[in-house]
């Protein structure tokens, strides 16, 4: 009996000490998980050198293109042992621009003619980035919002530093709940112009307009896959308000949810295969996980995720998947929040009234609305700047991904 | 042998009562919602006329509901006693309108008028309104009035 006793003492402590299981365990049994980790070395910034651009407008695309890359701060501007060298010219605007790595082997060359030269020399400072990093720059990524300055909720579009504002929508009633594709060349929203909600959609390129949903009772929430090829969006024409994938070249739509509560503001992980959205069955707001059936043939899985908030709405997954910002509420009032996806701690970001966060498209960042102004929010340095205020009361902030 | 008769002993009748435990009814949620038994599909929006296009008549007083509830309460049917019986006489058709007061996430803020509304539908015709006369519509605090009701307008 003893020696049952002791193996069986044995036995815990090897299921206590096993890392491997850690993802089975309850919480309380995971101590070893809040063990300070060694933190990796910080990264240094690379060492760039941008040399002086030909042509008439030369000079002035290379200072837009240093500004971009020095705001950043992921590069050194220098001369010295640069581990990338930029070349390029400019004429009447355009800008052609090269990047070759410290051998000299050519990673990039591209032309850029839009119709302005600051335009052009953002592009090129994406494209130089994403060729260095390997993540998107921000520069020519947009950030799409809800604000009433108008005398009605429209829908708007403005740049990361909130400049370049454009209303996108002049809905008679008012377009809520915006979303925009992944490359920023389409936008989704809720349309109240025949007086009930119907979601639609705009080619920001054309200019428009298409109605994706006309059904009875209140469509809404809608948010584009990362393909572009679905929306997952809220409908009730059934009867109670469910979370629905559709396909907009086929224009058939699938249930996800199985719920009889309050569903809203479902979300795509990056792999396209699965759905977050929150769900009020009666106990507050929670957040649920469904998985996309690939076929007609299997049914969606669905899954409660515990994030240790008792109210969690307009969760959004980072760029890489691996965690998960949502709006909860803390001390009576609304705050951002980041969790890691499936497990990881909670932090929250910002609170006292801050709401509706949404990733950046390098997932460095995180914007979002807080008594009625936009910011963004660096996850690195914990800073947060304002980007657009007096702009209206500014809402439903959405980053392009 | 002389600790495994009691062990014996206690193990069986427990081991039968939570396999007993297994098929008891189901007990209602406490402080949860009720869910409806048959949840009916909303026929054609064809005809029905929205607040926002002009005013509407409401058919009986505003019903108010508490915190984030989406549950019909003594004091909504007791308000909606009228409305029901008066409706075979002329079988009129309703829109049935839920808001939010500011202050809730957006998106959150119309799922849950949209379920107050439906809510309500559920409450009609469990009571002997035909379906196809009642729509509904979640507005959140997208328009007014920007408080925690449902409003049955009646449609002409």
């Amino acid at each position: 009996m003893p020696a049952l006793r002791l193996s069986s003492i044995l036995c815990l402590f090897a299921l206590l000490l096993a890392p491997a299981q850690a993802d089975v365990l309850p919480s309380w049994l995971r101590f070893w998980k809040n063990t300070p980790a060694a933190k990796p070395a910080k990264a240094e910034p690379k060492r760039v050198s941008v040399a002086a651009f030909a042509g008439g407008t030369g000079t002035s695309a290379r200072q837009a293109l240093v500004a971009e890359l020095t705001t950043t701060r992921e590069f050194q501007i220098t001369e010295e042992k640069p581990d990338f060298i930029i070349t390029g010219n400019s004429v009447g605007g355009r800008i052609t621009g090269k990047v070759a790595n410290a051998s000299g082997k050519e990673l990039l060359d591209r032309t850029y003619a839009a119709p302005g030269l600051d335009e052009n020399a953002k592009a090129l400072a994406d494209d130089v980035i994403l060729t260095i990093t390997g993540k998107p720059g921000l520069a020519t990524s947009r950030i799409v919002f809800v604000s009433d300055k108008s005398g009605s909720k429209q829908v708007y579009l403005c740049d990361p530093d909130g400049k370049e504002v454009l209303q996108v929508t002049h809905h008679s009633h008012g377009a809520v709940s915006p979303t925009l594709n992944a490359d920023g060349t389409a936008v989704a929203y809720t349309s109240y112009s025949n007086g009930f909600p119907v979601v639609q959609w705009m080619d920001l390129g054309q200019g428009w307009e298409r109605t994706v949903t006309d059904t009875p009772g209140s469509s809404f929430g809608a948010a584009f896959s990362p393909d572009g090829q679905r929306l997952a969006l809220v409908m009730s024409f059934l009867g109670n308000p469910e979370i629905f994938v559709t396909d907009l070249t086929t224009s058939t739509a699938a249930c996800i949810s199985d719920t009889t509560g309050a569903p809203s503001s479902p979300a795509w992980h990056p792999d396209g295969k699965q759905v977050i959205f929150a769900d009020d069955r009666g106990d507050g707001p929670r957040l649920y996980v469904a998985e996309v059936p690939a076929t007609n043939q299997t049914e969606a899985r669905l899954i409660r995720w515990r994030t240790g908030y008792s109210f969690c709405t307009d969760p959004e997954f980072s760029p890489d998947g691996h965690s998960v910002a949502f709006t909860t509420r803390i001390g009576g009032e609304l705050a951002v929040v980041v969790k890691g996806w499936p497990n990881g701690p909670a932090k929250v970001i910002q609170n006292g009234g801050a709401s509706h966060p949404s990733w950046s498209p390098n997932g460095r960042s995180l914007c979002y609305a807080q008594h009625g102004n936009l910011y963004v929010h660096s996850l690195a340095s914990g800073l947060r700047h304002l980007v657009l205020e007096k702009h209206g009361q500014i809402s439903e902030p959405r980053w392009m991904k | 042998m002389s600790s495994a008769l009691p062990r014996f002993i206690l193990t069986v009748p427990l081991a039968l009562l939570l396999s007993a435990c297994e098929h008891l009814p189901e007990l209602p949620r406490l402080g949860g919602e009720q869910e409806p038994n048959v949840v009916f599909a909303l026929g054609t929006r064809d005809g029905f006329k929205s607040p926002l296009e002009g005013a509407l008549k409401p058919a009986c007083p505003a019903l108010g509901f508490d915190d984030e509830s989406y549950s019909v309460t003594g004091a909504h049917k007791k308000t909606l006693a009228p409305l029901i019986a008066d409706w075979p006489k002329s079988k009129p058709r309703f829109l049935i309108a839920g808001h939010t007061p500011p202050g809730l996430p957006e998106d959150f803020a119309r799922s849950l008028s949209e379920r107050r509304a439906q809510a309500v539908r559920q409450h009609l015709i469990e009571n002997g309104v035909e379906a196809a006369n009642l729509q509904t519509v979640g507005y959140g605090y997208d328009s007014p009035p920007a408080s925690s009701v449902v409003i049955v307008y009646q449609q002409q």
